[in-house]
């Protein structure tokens, strides 16, 4: 008996003594070949007294099952060994750079106007266009500024023709909408426009967002709700805003809108002017002069317009001191928004 | 308008602090700008609006502040005068609508000499130059009543006579007209514009400036004080005309306060006197066209409904009082007249605003809107703004950066492109007052403007540069396209605002350029060591965006045709076809034109291309279907063939596809290969079949058969032979 405990014990210490798959098949073949130990001992069994057989070959094959197990294990940790070094022979240096790929950016102006645009969408306005070389009369007159009025001054306009100008603001789309669409109406209108100023704070093309509300028994009081709704979306929930009385041909009455400065806090800087305050939009009831110019009845319907500049927005949410970085279109700062 | 403060408490007894009343002026609609500490005294600087004139003084400001703040307006002790003597002096107004009042004065024995320090003090406040104490007291009296005056020399007054009349009238119909003014510049007066005269001569410009023969000097001893009202739309066109805007014609243009002109007259008389020590005499004053405001019917319940409150009849009326209004209360409805100070008050909407304002917008609650739901009207819209939007984001994701450039062109720029006469793109609309002369131009192409952002970032350095742009150009419609033609392409572009302008511009018969939408997009990479090879040229690149752009839109019917774009590579450039019509180019920038620019790289290359978006959205926007996925497996065969070098791949793909056969479900080039083993202008193109049937598991050898059919095909009509 102990001559197969003797086997087993001397199996376990060659094992332990393999290096290799090949030292590994050499052993299975010492044990498990057609010549092999096992091998034998189960053919000699027929030597073996009739009565021991049984318990004699169990023995054996008992041995057999272990020897197979413990080559077979020791050939599947060989070989993830094996796979291993392999592996690590092809090992990268990982920190060198990713083969470059990167996304484009959005040029900061459109990427402010999407936003603005998102928060109007949000609120039902639908998104409007107009052309950006206008007729005198869209961009002034039908909005209530006659030739020879001092508010043309207010926009110094680029002239094409006596009666062709560069849209100078994004209202004329005001007029455009309204004359082709009976109330109620609800859109802005982003674009381009153009004044002929150029500055550290003026370019000569610059972005508006125009806005339009009308219908029955709208009142100031929604275009504050409106507005601060948007503004709070815009600049945080916490932000203060203002409303102050200003002029503007085309609204009645007619509105400045501040937020308190993002800068300081309302605590006055360079920025606010010592303020404490950004002018950040125009709006107001829209003028019963310009409903008569589409053929509304201000009997019937009132409404509010709104207008903003998105470069001033642009400038103050980015810190840009330099209104012409904007249009420089130097890769080095696009690649920052 | 600057106000001192110190001044303004003259008129109106303020307790508040000058912050506080900053504040105050500017929520009711007189922006302070800045609160700047001058000496002991507090200066605003008042933004005043257009609509405003009777701000532009402090009276002005410190009425606005006694309706704030209910207190009354005090007027100080000055207006008493001393009159001696007659005034033996004519005065005709010729165009009454131009002036409606005329008063003037004569003051005599005065001492012109430099002003008191006081008086001196108060216009530096206000950044006024002190000159001498007769102009320095018309300017106190501009700045404290807001009404501007002049003064002239006596005795240069010819005839003893004023008239006041247009250059047109007074001599005639076209005559030219000059006067040499304060500024020592000889005028020619323009058409129509009203002048002030004397028995022989011109001697000012009503409203704008004095003629320098007539101008107090420094011998002046008897002066006539001017102090009229000229209607403003004539002083602003005369003042345009001329070039020439004062501190008079700002003010006249946006009216002056009729009434307060004799009170403004008998200030300066006061106050020479007072500084320069002379002698009032009488004064003239003619009034042919009376202040006459029209009543305007305030609803309360309109103010209400218009600015959402709920004010009493009583609220209302307390707002209104103290801005100087006539009122009659009636029990729906108030009857009001406007002072003469506030012309531009019409309209019931006027005077709401007014109650609005003093009541104050921050009491006004804020509410949103109680919406009707919208029709669909814009459905058409939103889809074309989704579909730029999507081209957009397929940019970004591609890496190309958003650039945005000026909309102006000059001459120079399409000559530099070396666009030909007759190109669509030479139609440019141009601007009569441009602010440089390369920029006197709309465009009509995106693509000089990236030449411009090409040789900016190269000159800063940036090796690698991939920009786009999606904007608008602009064709003008010339006078010579008939209006045939314009409806057509108007209805051909579908912009339905091109559309609604349509019955404008016929009746003004001017005629809007028409707009449309471009991308155009710049790559360019700096030749230089790469961690990693990457070969492909970058036409491909570029090539392949355009594609997949396309590919993302569900455009599949577009085409690559050789270029003929002056400003590109002949050999590598394309017209870009979608089924006819063409919709763009992409391609090489010409290498004259790169070596023409001061760009510091060795042989840069430079991928450019640019589509109208406008003309590929109504191919864009069709519904997509889904096809179901094949259940039966795919047999491939790849073949490579010699051809002649110079068949393109598109004709070989266009022969391949004609091979009609219902099993052949995809085709495409995997290699094209010149060089060794290939015989002298030829090429090898191989290219891959997938066959599939969508009833059955197809047989290799069925294939095989019809595979070689293909070849034999394919051969026949390239005159190639197979590869070994």
């Amino acid at each position: 008996m102990s001559y197969m405990e003797d086997l087993k014990q001397t199996f376990l210490e060659e094992l332990k003594s393999v290096k290799n798959l090949a030292d590994l098949s050499s052993l299975r073949v010492k044990y498990l070949g057609k010549k092999g130990i096992i091998t034998s001992e189960l053919k000699s069994l027929s030597k073996v007294p009739p009565e021991e057989r049984p318990s004699h070959g169990k023995k054996v094959n008992e041995i057999k099952q272990f020897i197979e197990t413990e080559l077979d294990l020791q050939e599947s940790r060989l070989k993830q060994e094996e796979l291993k070094r392999q592996l690590l022979s092809e090992s990268l240096d990982i920190t060198l750079n990713g083969k470059f790929i990167s996304f484009g950016s959005p040029h900061p102006i459109n990427k402010v106007l999407s936003e603005v645009t998102d928060i109007f969408v949000k609120m039902g306005f639908s998104v409007e266009e107009g052309p950006e070389v206008e007729l005198d009369y869209y961009n002034f007159e039908a909005l209530n500024i006659p030739k020879d009025h001092p508010a043309r001054d207010m926009q110094d306009t680029f002239y094409i023709s006596d009666d062709i100008v560069l849209r100078t603001h994004t209202s004329p789309v005001q007029v455009r909408v309204m004359e082709k669409r009976k109330p109620p109406v609800r859109f802005i209108a982003p674009g381009k426009v153009y004044r002929c100023d150029a500055d550290i704070t003026h370019t000569p093309m610059f972005h508006q967002v125009e806005g339009l509300m009308v219908d029955r028994g709208i009142t100031f009081s929604n275009l504050k709700g409106v507005l601060k709704a948007f503004l709070h979306q815009m600049f945080g929930a916490d932000t203060p805003v203002r409303f102050r009385p200003s002029f503007f041909p085309f609204t009645e009455p007619s509105a400045e809108v501040d937020i308190g400065c993002i800068l300081c806090n309302g605590a006055g800087c360079r920025v606010c002017k010592g303020s404490g305050w950004l002018e950040i939009l125009g709006a107001g009831m829209v003028n019963p002069r310009v409903f008569e110019y589409v053929g509304y009845d201000p009997e019937e319907y009132s409404g509010f317009a709104f207008g903003m500049g998105i470069e001033r927005i642009a400038m103050l949410k980015y810190s840009i001191d330099d209104i012409r970085l904007f249009y420089e279109n130097d890769i080095r700062f696009l690649k920052q928004f | 308008m600057r106000v001192p403060f110190e001044w303004l408490k003259e008129f109106i007894d303020i307790k508040e602090s000058p912050h506080e009343v900053a504040h105050r002026l500017t929520m009711i609609g007189l922006e302070v700008e800045t609160v700047e500490q001058v000496d002991s005294d507090v200066v605003f600087e008042v933004n005043v609006t257009p609509n405003r004139p009777d701000c532009l003084s402090i009276i002005g400001i410190a009425r606005e502040l006694s309706a704030a703040y209910k207190t009354p307006l005090v007027f100080p002790e000055h207006d008493v005068l001393a009159e001696t003597g007659e005034l033996d002096f004519n005065v005709d107004i010729v165009n009454v609508d131009l002036c409606h009042r005329y008063a003037g004065r004569v003051v005599r024995n005065l001492k012109i000499g430099p002003s008191p320090e006081w008086l001196k003090k108060r216009l530096e406040k206000c950044s006024i130059r002190s000159i001498n104490n007769i102009v320095d007291v018309t300017n106190y009296v501009l700045l404290e009543l807001g009404h501007p005056l002049h003064a002239f020399d006596l005795k240069t007054i010819k005839g003893r006579r004023i008239i006041v009349g247009t250059s047109n009238r007074v001599k005639g119909q076209g005559a030219r007209i000059k006067l040499k003014t304060l500024d020592g510049i000889e005028r020619e007066m323009p058409e129509d514009s009203l002048l002030i005269w004397d028995a022989e001569r011109p001697i000012a410009i009503a409203g704008v400036m004095g003629g320098m023969e007539t101008e107090v000097a420094d011998s002046t001893m008897d002066i006539f004080i001017e102090s009229a009202y000229f209607e403003p739309v004539s002083v602003r066109r005369t003042s345009k005309a001329l070039g020439l805007k004062t501190e008079s014609s700002y003010r006249f243009e946006r009216g002056t306060d009729i009434k307060m002109l004799k009170k403004a007259l008998d200030r300066a008389a006061y106050l020479m006197r007072e500084v320069a020590g002379g002698t009032i005499c009488g004064k003239i004053d003619i009034y042919p066209k009376r202040y006459k405001p029209d009543e305007i019917n305030v609803r309360y319940n309109k103010v209400n409904e218009t600015l959402g409150l709920k004010l009493t009849k009583e609220e209302i009326i307390d707002c209104l009082d103290g801005l100087g209004f006539e009122m009659k209360k009636l029990a729906n409805s108030l009857k009001i007249k406007p002072p003469a100070y506030r012309r531009e008050i019409k309209k019931e909407i006027d005077v709401i605003e007014e109650v609005a304002r003093i009541y104050g917008y921050d009491r006004i609650p804020a509410q949103l809107p109680k919406a009707t739901i919208m029709s669909q009207e814009s459905r058409v819209k939103s889809q074309e703004s989704k579909i730029k939007d999507n081209i957009k984001q397929s940019l970004l994701k591609s890496s190309f950066t958003e650039v945005i450039n000026y909309s102006f062109t000059g001459l120079q720029d399409i000559d530099l492109l070396g666009i030909g006469e007759d190109d669509e793109r030479r139609n440019l609309v141009q601007i009569k007052n441009p602010l440089k002369i390369e920029e006197s131009f709309m465009r009509t192409t995106l693509m000089p403007a990236f030449i411009k952002d090409l040789i900016h970032n190269v000159s800063h350095g940036n090796r690698e540069l991939r920009l786009f742009e999606i904007a608008r150009v602009f064709i003008s419609q010339k006078s010579e396209v008939s209006l045939a033609h314009r409806s057509s392409l108007i209805a051909h572009r579908k912009k339905d605002h091109e559309l609604s302008a349509m019955s404008h511009e016929l009746s003004s018969a001017s005629i809007l350029p028409i707009e449309c939408e471009h991308l155009a997009a710049l790559y360019y990479k700096e030749k230089s060591k790469a961690l990693y090879r990457d070969d492909t040229p970058d036409f491909y690149i570029v090539k392949g965006v355009i594609e997949a752009i396309l590919n993302d839109l569900k455009i599949y019917d577009y085409s690559f045709v050789r270029s003929s774009e002056p400003f590109l590579h002949p050999g590598q450039s394309a017209d870009i076809f979608i089924m006819d019509s063409k919709i763009g180019y992409v391609g090489v920038l010409s290498p004259a034109i790169v070596d023409s620019l001061d760009i510091k790289a060795h042989k840069p290359s430079v991928i450019v291309m640019e589509i109208d978006i406008d003309s590929i959205i109504p191919y864009a926007m069709q519904v997509v279907k889904y096809r179901p996925l094949p259940r039966y497996p795919y047999i491939e065969r790849d073949t490579a063939i010699i051809v002649d070098s110079l068949l393109e791949a598109a004709m070989l793909m266009k022969w391949l596809k004609s091979y009609s056969s219902d099993l052949i479900e995809d085709i495409y080039v995997f290699d094209v290969y010149q060089g060794e083993n290939i015989p002298e202008g030829k090429k090898s193109i191989a290219f891959n079949v997938r066959y599939r049937a969508s009833d059955r598991t197809l047989k290799d050898d069925e294939i095989d058969a019809m595979h070689k059919s293909l070849v034999d095909y394919i051969l026949d009509k390239t005159k190639g032979q197979l590869r070994a």
